[in-house]
């Protein structure tokens, strides 16, 4: 009896970044691993995550999500296939008009078959995950920065996903709640590693975290990409 | 409609909540204005129309006047420009605000579809004001009518036979038609140049411009189209 070959988190292939496309990036993200690929602004490393979820398609190369590639998936099943995967995007991306409470709910009221009261129940969970349960009725805006970071980690995972892709997740946190996010990210530890697989890109990560992070690469203006020494 | 019945329970139950405060916002805060117009309009036309048609014996034109010219006609022009002018612009702001503010791309990353989410409630919330406005408009404009016949010597049993008279069944349909047809063009044109905006916040203003310009144009388009075909 042979075992059934288990999909690949996340691979991309030959994936042209930067502004002018001239670098090919190629990388497999192993299950139960954070990998984080830090780089400037203009190294094109932003584009990642969004090639990740088929919120974009990369112009060459191929990128795979659990061995599919979301991009070329029709409308309604790339949808569905994107609650497989948390997603913090760079600036959060919290609804301005919701509170941090409901931001969270969100997804589970669009994406599940849960009644009120469980999609309630599981929220009330995340947020005393994340550490907010006093703030979840803050608006966005009058949230602070922490604060904002928590409610957006507990909405990417929300449907407890296998993978999660984290846009510039620390910048502007201290140290200490980049490391408890991470933690939380991460969903506790299992033999293979992390419970989930987690794919960072940012500017930097705070040193604190660099041990926790088994791959660290680091994308040169030169659109080489260099493991990065902890 | 597509969008509408592949909602969860839940997530309908949130599409209704904002489709009722898009309601709230187009039609209850705008009823003060439209029958202020209404008012005004039917008050002018019905009392200069009594005087001149009195003069030559004709006043029972006067409910042809109130029913083709205010009610068939105006009625809905009016209406629909208001409803285009106050929501088609907050509805195009609003929209190209989540996309500047990367909303839009979250709920996407969320496995939520826009559409259902941000568009739908608002298009429904379009058709129900405008017709409710519509409503509004033609009884405020058949009782201002009445006012002004009453201040010109004409009694009101006199008054509302003429206009029973001159109301056929083609009146009402062609005029709840036209409500819908208004009321698509308002939910959808603005919804259309909001979510059309990149990342930009200086083209939020140009997308509200542009929304409410070929709203009122196909407006305009569509009125004469009924015209025609009536």
């Amino acid at each position: 009896m042979t075992t059934p070959h288990a999909p690949r988190p996340l691979v991309f292939e030959h994936v042209p970044l930067g502004r002018d496309a001239s670098q090919s990036f190629t990388l497999e993200i192993p299950a139960h691993h954070t990998v984080a690929v830090l780089g400037d602004e203009d190294s094109g490393l932003g584009a990642l995550g969004s090639y990740a979820l088929g919120l974009d398609r990369p112009p060459a190369g191929r990128v795979l999500t659990f061995d599919t590639d979301v991009a070329a998936l029709p409308d309604r099943e790339r949808l569905a296939f994107r609650r497989r995967v948390g997603y913090l995007p760079a600036g959060e991306g919290l609804l301005q008009n919701l509170s941090l409470r409901d931001n969270i709910a969100l997804p589970l009221r669009f994406g599940s078959d849960a009644s009120p009261r469980e999609i309630d129940g599981r929220v009330n969970v995340m947020l005393a995950a994340v550490r907010l349960a006093a703030g979840g009725h803050l608006r966005p805006a009058q949230a602070n920065e922490e604060e904002r970071r928590r409610a957006a980690l507990a909405r990417a995972i929300a449907f407890d996903p296998s993978l999660l892709v984290l846009e510039q997740p620390f910048d502007g946190l201290t140290a200490r709640v980049a490391s408890e996010l991470l933690e939380l990210a991460r969903g506790g530890e299992s033999a293979e590693g992390a419970r989930r697989t987690i794919f960072i890109t940012g500017q930097e990560i705070p040193p604190l975290l660099l041990r926790r992070v088994e791959r660290v690469y680091r994308l040169t203006r030169a659109g080489a990409l260099e493991p990065e020494t902890v | 409609m597509r969008a509408a019945t592949q909602l969860t329970a839940a997530g309908r139950a949130v599409a209704v909540r904002i489709g009722i405060n898009q309601v709230r916002f187009t039609a209850l805060h705008a009823v003060g204005l439209v029958t202020l117009l209404s008012g005004i309009l039917s008050f002018l036309v019905i009392s200069q129309a009594t005087r001149e048609l009195g003069r030559i014996g004709a006043t029972d034109l006067i409910g042809t006047l109130i029913v083709v010219a205010i009610v068939r006609e105006l009625g809905p022009l009016i209406t629909a420009l208001v409803v285009a002018g106050r929501s088609g612009t907050a509805i195009a702001a609003e929209l190209a605000t989540n996309q500047v503010l990367g909303e839009v791309r979250a709920l996407e990353g969320m496995g939520i579809d826009p559409k259902q989410y941000l568009v739908l409630p608002r298009f429904a919330g379009s058709l129900i004001s405008m017709f409710a406005l519509l409503v509004v408009f033609d009884l405020v404009a058949v009782l201002a009518g009445y006012g002004a016949a009453s201040l010109n010597g004409m009694s009101g049993a006199r008054y509302f036979d003429i206009v029973r008279a001159s109301l056929t069944y083609k009146d009402v349909w062609l005029t709840v038609f036209k409500a819908l047809a208004f009321g698509f063009i308002v939910g959808v044109v603005p919804s259309y140049f909001g979510l059309a905006v990149r990342r930009a916040p200086t083209e939020i203003p140009i997308a509200a411009s542009r929304a409410v310009v070929s709203a009122i144009v196909g407006i305009f388009l569509c009125s004469a189209l009924f015209v025609a075909l009536g």
